[in-house]
C-alpha cells in the first residue's frame, strides 16, 4: 500500500531501549557508584537540603541563615535529614523526593541567633489622614555546615 | 498647690524638635533634589518610599519566581526541552526540587541539570508510550476503527 501523509500517526515514534540490557546496564552503574564513594573518590559534594520550609544547596563551611528561630542553643550540632539531592563532581544521587537517612549525612552547627535589620511596613492613603506605620524585626539563625558525609549502600 | 484646669496650665514648648525631624531626614538623605533637605518634601517622600518598599517585598516573591522559571526554560531548552514538559516530568518523577533550586543547579551543576533533564525526557517518552496503547483494536462493536487501504 501506498505510504500517504496519514499511514503514520503525526507524533515521532518513540522506542524504549530493552528492559533486559537496561536493568544490567543500571546495575553496573550502580555497581561503579559505590565503589567509587567506597573508595572516596569524589571532592567536594554539595547537597540540597529542604530545611525550614525552604531548599538551600550547601556544601561544607557554608553558612545558611533562616528567618525564624530554632529550638537550640549557640554551639549545638544539628543533622539535617530531609535531603533531596546529593552530588560530586562525577555522579549525582537524586531522591525521590528524599534521600535515605543511611545514604547521606549533613552535620551543622548553630552559630549566632540575632535579629533581622528593621523593616518598615507603611500603609497610607491620601487625603484621607490615614497612615499606620509599623517596625518589623524577625527573629534569625545563622548555621554553619560542618560536614556531608555519603556511605556506599546504594541498591 | 494642684491647678486641675487645662487652660491654666502652661504652654508646653517642643525641646526635642531637631531630633524629632533628623529621624525622618535620615531616611531620605539619598534622595535627589531639595527633599534630601527640606522637612516638608522630605515627609511626603519618605512616606510613599516606605509605602513602596511594602508593596515591593510581595512583588519581589513573583519577580524571582518568574525570573527562575525564565532561567529553567532556557537550560531546558539547550537540552531540547521545553519548561512545560521539563517541570511536569519531573514532578511525576516525584522529584521535588523547587524552582530556585533548579535554576541554581542549572547555572552551577550543568552535568546535574543534564541528567535532570534526561530523567524528564525519559518520563516523557514512558508516558507517550503509556498514552497510545498497545497498538491493538478496542474492544465493543461501536468503537472499532474500520480500515480503508
Amino acid at each position: 500500500v501506498a505510504k500517504t501523509s496519514l499511514t503514520s500517526p503525526p507524533w515521532p515514534e518513540v522506542k524504549l531501549p530493552d528492559p533486559v540490557e537496561e536493568a544490567k546496564h543500571h546495575a553496573e552503574v550502580v555497581q561503579k557508584v559505590n565503589e567509587m564513594i567506597a573508595t572516596g573518590q569524589y571532592g567536594r559534594l554539595f547537597a540540597v537540603v529542604h530545611f525550614a520550609s525552604k531548599q538551600y544547596k550547601i556544601t561544607s563551611e557554608d553558612l545558611i541563615m533562616m528567618d525564624n528561630v530554632l529550638q537550640a542553643e549557640c554551639g549545638d550540632r544539628i543533622r539535617m535529614e530531609k535531603v533531596l539531592l546529593v552530588g560530586a563532581d562525577d555522579f549525582t544521587l537524586i531522591g525521590r523526593p528524599l534521600l535515605g537517612r543511611d545514604l547521606v549525612r549533613v552535620e551543622a552547627t548553630v552559630i549566632e541567633k540575632t535579629v533581622s535589620w528593621e523593616k518598615i511596613n507603611m500603609r497610607f492613603r491620601k487625603k484621607r489622614n490615614y497612615q499606620r506605620k509599623k517596625i518589623i524585626t524577625n527573629p534569625q539563625t545563622v548555621l554553619r555546615i560542618n560536614s556531608i558525609e555519603i556511605f556506599p549502600c546504594l541498591s | 498647690m494642684v491647678l486641675l484646669s487645662a487652660p491654666l496650665w502652661l504652654r508646653s514648648r517642643l525641646s526635642d524638635r531637631f531630633w524629632r525631624v533628623q529621624e525622618v531626614l535620615k531616611y531620605a538623605r539619598h534622595f535627589r533634589g531639595r527633599k534630601n533637605r527640606c522637612y516638608k518634601l522630605a515627609i511626603r517622600n519618605v512616606q510613599r518610599a516606605f509605602v513602596k518598599s511594602t508593596q515591593a517585598r510581595k512583588q519581589k516573591k513573583r519577580f524571582l519566581r518568574a525570573l527562575w522559571i525564565t532561567r529553567i526554560e532556557a537550560a531546558s531548552l539547550e537540552h531540547g526541552l521545553k519548561y512545560s514538559a521539563f517541570v511536569s516530568n519531573l514532578f511525576k518523577t516525584q522529584v521535588e526540587l523547587n524552582r530556585k533550586m533548579i535554576a541554581d543547579l542549572a547555572i552551577y551543576e550543568p552535568k546535574t541539570f543534564k541528567s535532570l533533564a534526561a530523567l524528564a525526557q525519559r518520563r516523557r517518552q514512558e508516558g507517550f508510550l503509556a498514552a497510545l496503547g498497545d497498538g491493538k483494536e478496542p474492544e465493543g462493536i461501536f468503537s472499532r476503527i474500520v480500515h480503508h487501504y
